[in-house]
């Protein structure tokens, strides 16, 4: 009998295969976008939840390397606090279905969503003339991979004293380099067109008041 | 300025990725130098394994070992036992007399080894975090149930909770690790 579920792939080829599907994913929720009419913020929030998820899952190969962090904060800068932090939520919970769900689930909520509110309260600085600062944004995800690493750290607190957190942070640097460095390049690559299409989608638009042309 | 952010940046996260073992097995080196040479990781030990490499397995109250559940058996590089220490208030095996490895995962599948099968190691790799003990000696951490949420099988090196796993642990000389059930 033909069993095509017995082919094992290897780590390269599954990444390859993640990468693709990722690449799909990502492809039909930007021609999705197309067809929306300007104020779907919420089905926005939607599509990026998912895609966050999925990416975090489909990237598990590759160490600490996810967009997770550069999709909340950018949800911080466009559409504020409240909302990011239940993106972050949702997120940490959804793709710990699949990678385990345990008592850290609850801190990468909380670190997460404390990337979103840092959006939220920088959302001026990170934008120059109304359009997002990529450079900006790529400088706030290389501290924020570092700082979201340290909260979800301190959930060992529970196993291990207190004496012995600053090695376990140190054992975890190689990890925090890689998840900024990541984050560098996610933002550089999403952080224009989802910003883009946030804006679209956005309920704080500003009233654009365009001048009548009087008719004398 | 984007574009160029964009090549620099997937240029370096490609080099961070591919030094990335090389990094995290550096910094492991510099973390087991804090974890320090505690004198008293060989206490109950046959004095004989004062220079060795040690591994003790302990097994909990309610899950005793098959054949390791009286005391805590020492059993030499060669597969004999030595000695059972009853006076540690705890049950279970220690594999001693051996020298040399440096990689954690080696020496314990290698010690465990001696003791034919009695301690044999079962463990899955996760792609970020790496090995994951989930059995030793026929006792897995899903069978263990009680109140709490869950248990698992803990590293320590030389007296103190492990920084890293076991497939990151850089062992020196005379060091000693053990594994117990923590629950959580």
């Amino acid at each position: 009998m033909l069993d095509a579920h017995a082919i094992v792939l290897s780590p390269f080829e599954t990444l390859v295969l993640n990468l693709s599907l990722l690449a799909i994913v990502a492809w039909s929720m930007w021609k999705a976008e197309k067809s929306l009419d300007s104020g779907n913020d919420l089905t926005i929030l939607v599509l990026i939840t998912i895609f966050a998820i999925t990416g975090r899952i489909l990237l598990e190969p590759l160490p600490n390397v996810q967009p997770v962090t550069v999709v909340v904060l950018l949800v911080g800068i466009h559409y504020g606090a409240t909302r990011s932090i239940g993106v972050a939520t949702i997120i940490a919970i959804s793709s710990n279905l699949v990678m385990g769900h345990g008592l850290w689930t609850f801190y990468q909520a909380l670190g997460w969503s404390l990337v979103g509110v840092t959006g939220a309260l920088l959302s001026q600085s990170l934008r120059v003339d109304d359009k997002i600062s990529v450079s900006r944004v790529a400088s706030v995800s290389f501290v924020a991979a570092f700082a979201f690493d340290w909260v979800v750290s301190v959930s060992v607190l529970h196993t291990l004293p207190l004496e012995t957190l600053p090695v376990y942070i140190l054992a975890g640097l190689p990890f925090d380099l890689v998840h900024g460095v990541g984050n560098v390049a996610f933002a550089a690559w999403m952080a224009e067109p989802i910003s883009d299409i946030m804006s679209r989608h956005s309920t704080n638009r500003e009233v654009v008041v365009s001048p009548v042309k009087s008719s004398s | 300025m984007s574009d160029r952010l964009r090549l620099g940046s997937t240029v370096l996260l490609v080099a961070v990725l591919f030094l990335f073992p090389f990094i995290r097995d550096s910094v492991n080196e510099e973390v087991a130098r804090f974890v320090s040479d505690s004198e008293s990781s060989h206490d109950g030990l046959p004095t004989e394994w004062d220079e060795s490499q040690v591994i003790c397995i302990y097994f909990p109250a309610e899950y005793p070992h098959s054949v390791y559940s009286s005391g805590v058996s020492m059993i030499d590089a060669d597969g004999s036992i030595i000695g059972v220490n009853n006076d540690l208030n705890l049950t279970g095996a220690c594999v001693g007399g051996l020298e040399g490895y440096t990689d954690g995962l080696n020496f314990m599948m290698d010690a465990t080894r001696v003791a034919g099968g009695h301690l044999a190691v079962g463990y899955f790799v996760n792609p970020n975090w790496g090995e994951f003990v989930h059995t030793i000696g026929g006792l897995s951490d899903k069978e263990i149930q009680g109140d709490f949420n869950g248990a698992y099988w803990s590293l320590t090196h030389n007296g103190r909770y492990s920084m890293v796993g076991i497939g990151s642990l850089v062992m020196e000389e005379s060091d000693v690790i053990s594994w117990n059930i923590e629950t959580w």
